[in-house]
């Protein structure tokens, strides 16, 4: 029997795509991973160590690898490793100084990243505001309209510098009045990100309370992305919004593997909160990936309860990442500094921002192109000179890409040789801008 | 989630849930532990699939479907089938959109239909008047009821083959059935493979991709974790054109983003050497199938002498079980629960063996004429077929 087919039946005619998808298609990391696996000499783009995770760590997978018991190759508890649950469960407890039930405050998901999407699906609805604080991680946009909600967002503000000295993330601020003036009868959430990326700001105790206020007043969640909870400098503390009065309750705070143990292909994160909020959560990973893989989740909790014991003491891996980090920062800023190129000192995450205003003579400027300055200067930085970084604007929002245009973002968790690396471009370009 | 629980008592011989205790292939344990010691290997890796893993992807599906595939474009990876499924639902099915689901099915595409704001329009496999071998060939799809179902909100038809839970492996007169219909009403076909390589003799695997006029309206979904015994891992794929792949990417960026590294690279490693002994019936894709087959005619075997009635699977490794034969009269239970959720609780408790309940593979409609049988897995170590045996052996020597 043959079948009489026309070219046209052949394809899918009618459209297939569905709304939701509306608005998320652009992917910076997509576009700037690929030019940096390309061109890149020097990749301080994508934020991911290039240095390996602790020896620790690798053991730990090594280890449950090599045991008689290859049940680890098989699916765990969907909601989290038992191991891996129990000993979160046990370290954020005493964090949060709240007593943590495994089973029902704690949900591991694939990366931090999965973890987010889980609260805007099971939280966010048409209808729905969602209040984002700019400059922003970029997904929380895609991820709010995909769940049919509006993003709204309220900037960090730089206060104006002291007489040439250099800023620090801490001089960018939300203005209090403009903060509670988004806060309304839709608002739904308000996603918190300390450390930030990519300024680096550690938000302070009067900058939580100002928020949490408003939460509480409005009844809103917030949804609380700590992944460079440990990457904090200079003395500063890290301050858990969820420990604050009233908050327990309205928020999710969520961790990385990734970030904490400088492992970012291992995709391990979770989510802590009330069991009233980690149901949905709960719902929503159960019919989106259900199960994590098991290996990982394994070691990870063999690297907690490692930190459970050293905690506050010198070998503690996470006494000793930000202390190296530190001095990679200040590196970075000292090269950034010696060449024109003005950072933004930032009190935490390993991400800095830099004002590249001095070097804009070498992308001249399209009035009406559509891309934003900083997004073609550094697509020009990371051909012509080999060094990647990401366009601050990519963490802005639609008119406000255009504002914060001369800004571009460098991850320095690096290893010093290639620092060094970027110090030497950035030395050898000054060097060209200079001589006749 | 409810069954799964029943995993964690070790005094249960448990036959329930779908996951191996055999041992993945050592090779496949070594990779990981090789890659796991690369740096680099420890860091992100391009988000929709790590370059050398869609690359051996790529090589292994073209082998199989004579067709070019490319790497970039026209593959996907994902967590699990699962996330597989997920991206698919999400990218291309909305409120408005209707999904044709054949029952029984994996449960989860009714909740990701739903939640995709879709509507499940159910379809039932029948079981033939003729049938006494009882086979999983026995049960099939009614040619004009399957048209019947068919109109222009008809967005996809999920198709699973080998089918699980009966194990049912379409064929290629059933998949043209199928076809001609999805390129009449010119719908979507997600056709869910992940036991593609479990087919027992007699039998051919068949993607329906590779039917003409389906490539460009299919997307095919394959599983490492039933590919190679690492359910664990948690890496799943699909395949398809790249303008209907372009959209489960758009998916997963924004979603999950990357999938882990270090289990990518294994997999790739895994599947070259695979791939480069497929025409040889060393290859694990052949093997473990041949070693499935003869776990299944024990297990079959062990259960006709218990007196039920199994249905033998022609691929996977599900066997669906009548177990109506025993006439265990449970209507003092009174749950408003069907026959066989209270079946698998009473054979947990009184005779220490788990399976699960074909009722939670049906629509609500059909549950009445599935709920005579019950899912065993049979994917397990001598030892637990043994443990297994003892139970059915003994099984009509006790009361209930």
């Amino acid at each position: 029997q043959t079948h009489f087919l026309s070219s046209l039946q052949t394809k899918m005619s009618r459209p297939v795509q569905t709304r939701r998808l509306e608005g998320t298609d652009k992917n910076i990391w997509v576009e700037f991973v690929k030019l940096a696996a390309t061109y890149s000499k020097v990749n301080l783009g994508q934020g991911f160590p290039d240095f390996p995770p602790p020896d620790f760590l690798k053991e730990a997978f090594v280890k449950a690898l090599s045991e008689e018991n290859h049940m680890l190759h098989q699916y765990t508890r969907a909601f989290g490793h038992p191991p891996l649950v129990k000993i979160l469960a046990q370290f954020f407890g005493k964090l949060l100084g709240q007593e943590l039930d495994p089973m029902t405050n704690v949900m591991v998901t694939v990366g931090a990243y999965q973890a987010l999407f889980c609260c805007f699906q099971a939280f966010i609805e048409e209808g729905d505001e969602v209040i984002i604080i700019e400059p922003f991680f970029d997904c929380y946009e895609p991820m709010t309209k995909m769940a049919g909600g509006t993003p709204v967002f309220v900037p960090l503000r730089p206060k104006a510098s002291k007489d040439g000295k250099l800023m620090s993330s801490e001089d960018w601020q939300l203005d209090p009045a403009e903060l509670a003036s988004k806060f309304n009868e839709r608002t739904k959430a308000i996603v918190l990100n300390s450390p930030n990326n990519p300024l680096g700001k550690v938000f302070s105790q009067g900058e939580l309370e100002l928020i949490a206020d408003l939460c509480v007043k409005h009844d809103v969640l917030c949804i609380s992305d700590e992944v460079y909870e440990w990457l904090v400098y200079d003395g500063k503390k890290h301050i858990r919004i969820a420990s604050l009065p009233g908050m327990w309750d309205r928020t999710v705070t969520i961790g990385s593997a990734g970030k904490t143990f400088s492992a970012t292909g291992w995709k391990v994160g979770w989510t802590v909160g009330p069991n009233r909020l980690l149901q949905h959560i709960r719902t929503m990973h159960q019919n989106s990936v259900y199960h994590c893989a098991t290996v990982a989740q394994e070691a990870v909790a063999q690297g907690f309860q490692r930190e459970l014991e050293l905690y506050g003491k010198a070998d503690s891996y996470f006494v000793q990442l930000p202390k190296e980090l530190q001095q990679k920062r200040d590196l970075l800023v000292q090269s950034l500094d010696a060449v024109g190129m003005k950072p933004i000192i930032p009190e935490g995450t390993y991400f800095l921002v830099a004002d590249i205003s001095k070097f804009k003579s070498d992308v001249p400027d399209v009035p009406d192109s559509d891309e934003p300055y900083d997004s073609r200067f550094a697509k020009w930085m990371v051909k012509n000179k080999g060094l990647a970084a990401i366009p601050l604007s990519a963490f802005y929002s639609g008119d406000n890409k255009k504002k914060y245009n001369h800004f571009i973002r460098f991850c320095f968790a690096k290893e010093e040789a290639t620092l060094k690396a970027a110090n030497d471009i950035l030395q050898k370009w000054k060097q060209e801008k200079t001589s006749p | 989630v409810e069954f799964t629980k029943v995993a964690a008592d070790p005094s249960i011989v448990n036959l329930g849930q779908g996951l191996p205790d055999i041992s993945p292939p050592s090779y496949v344990k070594e990779e990981l532990a090789k890659a796991a010691a690369v740096d680099r290997l420890n860091q992100y890796t391009r988000g929709f699939g790590h370059p050398s893993l869609v690359k051996a992807l790529s090589q292994v599906y073209e082998k199989v479907c004579g067709r070019k595939i490319d790497p970039l474009t026209d593959i996907l990876v994902t967590v699990g089938a699962y996330g597989s499924l997920f991206s698919t639902i999400q990218a291309l099915i909305e409120e408005g959109d209707e999904v044709i689901i054949i029952e029984p099915f994996y449960d989860c595409y009714e909740p990701m239909v739903r939640m995709a704001g879709g509507k499940p329009v159910f379809i039932p496999l029948r079981y033939k008047k003729d049938g006494n071998s009882a086979s999983s060939a026995d049960w099939v799809l009614d040619p004009a009821e399957l048209a019947n179902k068919f109109n222009s909100k008809t967005k996809a038809i999920i198709l699973n083959t080998p089918n699980n839970p009966i194990g049912k492996v379409f064929t290629r007169e059933e998949l043209q059935v199928i076809a001609d219909l999805c390129i009449k009403h010119d719908t979507l076909c997600i056709s869910d493979e992940v036991y593609e390589w479990m087919v027992y003799k007699g039998n051919k695997h068949i993607k329906i991709a590779t039917l003409p006029g389906m490539w460009e309206r299919t997307i095919t979904i394959g599983s490492a974790g039933k590919t190679y015994s690492v359910t664990g891992w948690k890496l799943g794929w699909s395949i398809g054109p790249q303008n209907l792949i372009k959209h489960l990417q758009v998916v997963h960026q924004n979603t999950l983003y990357t999938c882990p590294t270090p289990l990518q690279e294994a997999l790739a490693q895994a599947f070259w050497i695979d791939f480069k002994r497929m025409d040889d019936p060393d290859c694990y894709f052949y093997s473990l199938s041949q070693e499935l087959e003869s776990k299944r005619d024990r297990m079959a075997q062990l259960l006709q002498e218990a007196g039920l009635k199994p249905v033998i699977p022609d691929g996977g490794y599900f066997m669906i079980v009548d177990v109506s034969t025993l006439n265990v009269d449970l209507s003092d239970v009174d749950e408003k629960q069907p026959y066989d959720y209270k079946f698998v609780k009473w054979m947990i408790k009184s005779k220490k063996l788990s399976a699960i309940p074909l009722s939670a593979f049906c629509g609500p409609e059909t549950k009445r004429q599935f709920e005579k049988y019950i899912r065993f897995c049979f994917i397990k170590k001598d030892s637990t077929l043994d443990a297994a045996e003892v139970i059915l052996k003994n099984w009509n020597k006790q009361t209930a």
